[in-house]
């Protein structure tokens, strides 16, 4: 028996609309259109078909086409008490998945490159590619899948994905106060955000309401704690660092900043130092570069590594 | 046929050969590389039933420059390599095909670093992963990845092979778990990739190895993520007078909105073994039990347990037993994790299957499984991580008997293929390996694997790490070409 | 070459390799040849393969410390003590290992007399450094030892060959312990000079089983229970029923007991009015854990007589002494030795105790300070003389 591809005409529109020849990008909402590049000027830009393929709320999957919102998404399953690791910010599936940004509650909701079980995207020939697999738990053959996520559509473009769902916790509640954020990191068991922007903390709790109410009483047993109606507001610039390293950093560096604490994100004005790879790194990008899209006519313009 | 082919023809091959031994020896010391056939021989296998390993030098490096000197060599001689952990793969992995350098990881066993501010662990490829547990204990973290291997396999291995555990059913498989990895690339060349960060920059090349069983490079380092304990756990086990009632709880208790910690299940016959090993009061005669492990904090962990409590009986449990001390709790899980060590006390061999279904579809293939080990004629065992619908059916056997391996290599396709059918994959935790090649065409596409081979390349460009695996013959890049350059009957 | 191995035995393991960490030369090397899987795998090859009786074969068997730290792990319960013994046993006689030299020690053993001549000899010449330092011999041997005197029909002590010339004290700790719970002890003394169990590791299995069949004969005349405080002796001894395969060596084998199953046996009437400040370390000596599998009364019995009883987090690893292992394999013996004095390292205790008198030489070697768990019980009941207002 030879697997035979089981994918539906509206996929198949979407690959030849890739084509196979001619440079060409892929835009979602356009929420973060400016990272890795700029795109050459003159691609003719398409975007990826939408809609929800199937949810099985019992099986905690959900497929969905990778031009739908993320907000779509997210109204589709709150319908059974649940969510997926996908941050909304009025982008696409596709979208978030391409970038690879996780949401600033990423301590309870997980990871984006953990949500992605299964992918198809279209690759620079103009086919449709299958990787990774429709179930929780999967070790068949390469990681396609994850190599995808954060990879700006530079490898192929994302058409379609199942994702893991989780249930929504029956309490959230942000609270604030001007504790050591280390040591509410540290006291508490499993918060879903603790942002710290140098003087104030915010804190995420969610769980059973017990548990919450618990942590609760916790914190305020260390120190004085508000309920908040949400958390802080967050500066445009993105930042990718070890954990602790907020702590030492120079803080001019950053202007305002918010920085989510045990993770590692930080929220600044100003924009991170360019981040280099080793050499062996990049010679791996490039030839994977060369190997997905040998005449560079994906997202021309974007670049992840310096390849030529 | 190149001029310098033709004349190396006409030397003995054994002469390069002994030029390639030579070389390994001076570059990490007499006694850290072996050629001898008994050590070869050894090294020829690993805890799968496969039985067609043949192992060139075999080598233990200490340190990362030792490893890059290997692969140095090797590729000066055309030769390829394949790593090793404490050998345990189940889909033979580690088994060395067409004579390769064949590299033990088990000596670069240290604990780098604890760094308990950014939760991560630095380690060597060679720790076995409960040791790394033992060591945090004191700190109150662990490492959450437990396959029922821990006690012995390697954290080089699980990367490898993106081993999960009962416990991952909760925290996610290693993939999950590793922050960056420092790997030596076939060339020689060392990359770190990944970062202690949460968004590294560049592509997801520490996803794209994780899984990749040794065919990307090797591991000589790798920064795990360390998890807190939890302040509660709580231990259940239910028993069942049907597989089918057991099943259908586990998928009940999922579509509730429920995730244990674990969730595993084990049936008549394998629990009856198990006993008679750990004497941790399983019922021995209940037709299934299933294991289930809440933990968090203490009213949640309540709420949970009282929950599945209460879905296990509406479907049927006939007894529910909460564990009530450390001690107890310690022994039903040694028992779970003993399982397949302990068939042999019912057969002298065994075939470990590995597939992945979704849950809601359990208990119908669990029944498919048992009709095709009756028309086989063969006697199957169940026990699996049901939390994530990963199937380990058990196939017991005598290799001894004439035309048994056969009968169980067909059931063993047939159950695959069971497992496709209900929406699976052909693997959950064990890998691909040399096992299941012949099946990656029945879930992908040529162009599927055509495209997973371009990421191999990517790393591999030669195809020198462990070659004959994972991608069936015909869709790996240089595979075939370097399985050949063994100068025939050197190491035959 | 056929190892006269049971195939039925050789078969049950499944090659998992849950047994690879609880096996000492595994943990030191990290190498298959030097693990359980990969010795009985070199037994399966070579029942069927001459090619594969290799030097390095050879030497897989013989650096086995025959510890048995595997066969409890073993989920499949491999015997793998039973295999290694005949393995052995077979490459002797082939003259495969053990050279006629090595030999040599193992025929003194059983002549008393002549072992305490040359203990003497070697106190001597160790003393004037005479012996290299690799030959791992201990600087405490006594040059006199006091006589064990009878005191009573109840219960035997079995004394045996080193440990009777080298540690005779611990014997007169373990008798006036059972003396002071009311039984009369017969110390077996010359009578049954050697259990065996050196000769069957070695591989000397025929020799063992007269060695067996001399010690039934000379304990026969009555029922009494058979005590003993060495736990490799224990082992051995409980172990004849199977060695010989008679009726006779079975029931002989029930009525061994090591000294600390007896004593907890007899718990309740001993009255405990002092303790010892110490905090006590348990190393377990392999053949009390392992084999007879009796190493939870060690810590019942020592519990009521010091502070605190503290666990060793190493799930009972060799220490490497292994009866001749510590001579004949010195290096893989002093690695264990470190490994074991790393997790001693860990603990906060005073002293390491240890139910064989073996372990406590090899690690005595190490700068361990050890005490049998009899000499401590025995101290402690001693204590109880002093008036209580000092
Ligand atoms: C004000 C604001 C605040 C934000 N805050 C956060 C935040 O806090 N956390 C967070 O994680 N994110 C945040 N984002 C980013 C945003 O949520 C995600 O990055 C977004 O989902 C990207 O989706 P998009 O559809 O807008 O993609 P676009 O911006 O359209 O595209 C982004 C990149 O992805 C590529 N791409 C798009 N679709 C595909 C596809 N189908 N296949 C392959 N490549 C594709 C594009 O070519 C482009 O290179 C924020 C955005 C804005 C505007
Ligand atoms: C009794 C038993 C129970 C098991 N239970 C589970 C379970 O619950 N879950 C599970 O997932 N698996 C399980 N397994 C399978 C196996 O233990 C795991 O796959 C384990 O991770 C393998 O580790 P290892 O060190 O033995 O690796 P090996 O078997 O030595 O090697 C496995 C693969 O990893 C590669 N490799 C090893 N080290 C490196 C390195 N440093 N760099 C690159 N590649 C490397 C090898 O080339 C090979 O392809 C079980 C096996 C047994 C025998
Ligand atoms: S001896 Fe037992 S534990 Fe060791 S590999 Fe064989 S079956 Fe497994
Ligand atoms: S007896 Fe001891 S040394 Fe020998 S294989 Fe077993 S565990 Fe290893």
């Amino acid at each position: 028996m030879k697997a035979t591809l089981k994918i539906d005409t509206v996929l198949n529109r979407f690959a030849e609309a890739v084509g196979p020849s001619l440079p060409i990008a892929i835009e979602g909402n356009r929420t973060r259109w400016g990272l890795n590049g700029l795109l050459k000027p003159g691609t003719s830009v398409i975007s990826a078909p939408s809609g929800l393929v199937e949810y099985k709320p019992e099986e905690m999957i959900v497929t969905v086409r990778a031009g739908t919102t993320v907000q779509e998404l997210d109204t589709c399953l709150a319908d059974h008490r649940q969510r997926t690791s996908l941050p909304d910010r009025g982008g696409t599936v596709g979208g978030a998945i391409a970038v690879g940004h996780n949401d600033l509650h990423k301590l309870g909701k997980g990871s984006v490159r953990d949500a992605v079980l299964q992918l198809r995207y279209v690759s620079a020939e103009g086919k449709v590619i299958t990787c990774g697999g429709p179930v929780v738990k999967n070790v068949t053959g390469f990681n396609l899948h994850k190599l995808m996520v954060g990879s700006f559509g530079t490898l192929g473009f994302i058409a379609e994905v199942t994702l893991r769902t989780n249930p929504t916790p029956l309490r959230q509640l942000w609270i604030q106060t001007s504790m050591d954020p280390k040591i509410i990191f540290d006291t508490l068991q499993r918060p879903s955000a603790i942002l710290w922007d140098g003087t104030t903390t915010w804190v995420h709790l969610e769980g059973h309401p017990p548990d919450v109410d618990a942590q609760y009483a916790l914190l305020t047993k260390s120190g004085k704690v508000y309920e908040s109606e949400t958390g802080p507001s967050l500066p445009a610039h993105r930042w990718s660092i070890p954990p602790v390293d907020i702590f030492s950093l120079e803080k001019t560096l950053m202007g305002r900043f918010v920085a989510s604490i045990g993770v590692g994100t930080v929220w600044a004005e100003q924009p991170q130092e360019e981040r280099k790879l080793d050499r062996a790194t990049l010679t791996i990008t490039e030839r994977m570069k060369k190997q997905f899209d040998p005449t560079s006519r994906l997202n021309p313009g974007r670049n992840l590594g310096n390849w030529s | 046929m190149s001029f310098i082919d033709k004349i190396k023809n006409l030397i003995k091959p054994s002469v390069f050969e002994d030029v390639f031994v030579a070389e390994l020896v001076a570059a990490l010391s007499p006694e850290r590389v072996r050629f001898d056939a008994t050590e070869r021989f050894l090294h020829s296998h690993d805890s799968s039933v496969f039985d067609e390993g043949n192992a060139g030098p075999i080598c233990f490096p200490i340190t990362t420059r030792e490893v890059q000197t290997i692969m140095r060599i090797s590729e000066k001689h055309g030769r390829s390599i394949v790593a090793r952990g404490a050998g345990t793969g189940l889909a033979g992995g580690a088994i060395p095909l067409g004579a390769p350098v064949v590299v033990v990881m088990t000596k670069m066993n240290k604990i780098l670093e604890i760094d308990i501010d950014n939760r991560v662990a630095w380690v060597e490829p060679g720790v076995i992963n409960l040791d790394l547990s033992r060591y945090l204990q004191p700190f109150g973290f662990h490492f959450a990845p437990d396959p029922s291997s821990q006690q012995v396999c390697t954290i080089g291995g699980n990367v490898a092979n993106n081993s999960g555990g009962p416990h991952c059913l909760a925290y996610g498989v290693t993939d999950a778990h590793v922050l960056a990895l420092e790997i030596v690339l076939p060339d020689g060349e060392v990359a770190t990739i990944g970062g202690l960060d949460p968004e590294p920059v560049g592509f997801d090349l520490r996803g794209a190895f994780i899984g990749s069983e040794g065919t990307l490079g090797i591991a000589t380092k790798i920064a795990v993520r360390i998890t807190k304990n939890p302040p509660t756990v709580r231990t259940l086990l239910l028993s069942f007078s049907s597989m089918r009632a057991a099943a259908e709880t586990v998928s009940a208790v999922i579509a509730a909105g429920i995730v244990p910690a674990a969730m595993e299940v084990m049936d008549q016959r394998i629990t009856i073994a198990v006993e008679s090993f750990v004497g941790a009061g399983y019922p021995t005669d209940a037709a299934a039990v299933l294991l289930v492990e809440v933990e968090g904090l203490v009213d949640g962990v309540q709420i949970d347990a009282s929950n599945i409590r209460e879905i296990g009986f509406k479907h049927g449990a006939t007894d529910v037993r909460v564990a009530e001390t450390d001690n107890e709790r310690e022994l039903l899980w040694k028992g779970r994790k003993t399982a397949f060590g302990a068939i042999a006390q019912i057969a002298p061999d065994y075939y470990l299957h590995d597939t992945v279904v979704p849950r809601s579809a359990l208990a119908d293939v669990l029944e498919k499984v048992n009709e095709v080990a009756e028309r086989y004629d063969l006697i199957v065992m169940n026990v699996f991580h049901a939390g994530d619908g990963n199937l380990h059916p058990l196939l017991l056997f005598d290799a001894r008997e004439e035309g048994m391996l056969e009968k169980v290599h067909a059931a063993g396709a047939e159950i695959m293929r069971i497992s496709l059918d209900a929406g699976g994959v052909l693997s959950g935790e064990h890998g691909i390996g040399i096992e299941k090649q012949a099946y990656m065409d029945e879930l992908f596409t040529t162009e599927d694997l055509n495209h997973q081979n371009r990421l191999r390349y990517a790393f591999d460009p030669q195809c020198r790490s462990n070659p004959g695996k994972i991608l069936p013959a015909g869709h790996s890049c240089a595979d075939i070409q370097s399985l050949k350059n063994v100068p025939q009957g050197v190491w035959g | 070459m056929d190892l006269k191995l049971d195939s039925e035995e050789l078969n049950t393991c499944v090659h998992c390799g849950l047994c690879l960490p609880h096996c000492p030369t595994f943990r030191i090397t990290g190498e298959e040849a030097l693990s359980p899987r990969g010795r009985i795998r070199l037994m399966q090859e070579i029942q069927t393969n001459d090619q594969m009786v290799t030097k390095e074969a050879l030497a897989s068997f013989e650096t086995c410390i025959q510890c048995r730290g595997c066969e409890p792990a073993c989920p499949s319960g491999v015997p793998y003590g039973s295999l290694i013994e005949q393995t052995r046993k077979t490459l002797v006689q082939e003259n495969r290992i053990l050279p006629r030299w090595q030999r040599i020690p193992y025929h003194v053993l059983t002549r008393p007399r002549l072992l305490r001549f040359l203990s003497r000899l070697l106190t001597i010449a160790n003393k004037v450094h005479l012996i290299p330092k690799r030959f791992a011999i201990p600087k405490n041997i006594p040059f006199f030892n006091k006589p064990l005197i009878p005191s009573g029909t109840d219960v035997y002590l079995f004394t045996g060959c080193v440990m009777d010339a080298w540690q005779r004290e611990t014997h007169q700790a373990g008798k006036r312990v059972l003396e002071h719970l009311g039984f009369g002890v017969t110390p077996t003394g010359d009578r049954v000079p050697c259990c065996g169990a050196l000769h069957t590791h070695a591989g000397l299995g025929t020799k063992a089983q007269e060695i067996a069949e001399n010690v039934i004969n000379s304990l026969s005349d009555n029922e009494r229970p058979i005590l003993v405080d060495s736990a490799g002796c224990g082992a051995a001894l409980k172990d004849y029923g199977h060695l010989l395969g008679t009726e006779e060596a079975l029931a002989f084998s029930s009525r061994i007991f090591d000294i600390h199953e007896w004593v907890e046996k007899h718990i309740e009437t001993f009255a405990v009015s002092s303790k010892l400040s110490l905090r006590v370390a348990i190393q377990d000596p392999c053949h009390l854990r392992h084999v007879q599998r009796s190493h939870r009364a060690v810590r019942n019995v020592l519990e009521p007589f010091v502070d605190e009883v503290i666990e060793l987090n190493d799930d009972g690893l060799c220490c490497g002494a292994g009866g001749a292992f510590s001579i004949f394999q010195p290096d893989l013996a002093s690695k264990a030795r470190d490994q074991k004095i790393a997790v001693i390292n860990e603990k906060q205790c005073d002293v390491v105790a240890s139910a064989n008198p073996g372990c406590s030489m090899h690690l005595q070697q190490g700068g361990i300070d050890i005490r049998h768990p009899m000499d401590i019980i025995d101290e402690a009941i001693s204590l109880k003389t002093i008036p209580s207002d000092l």
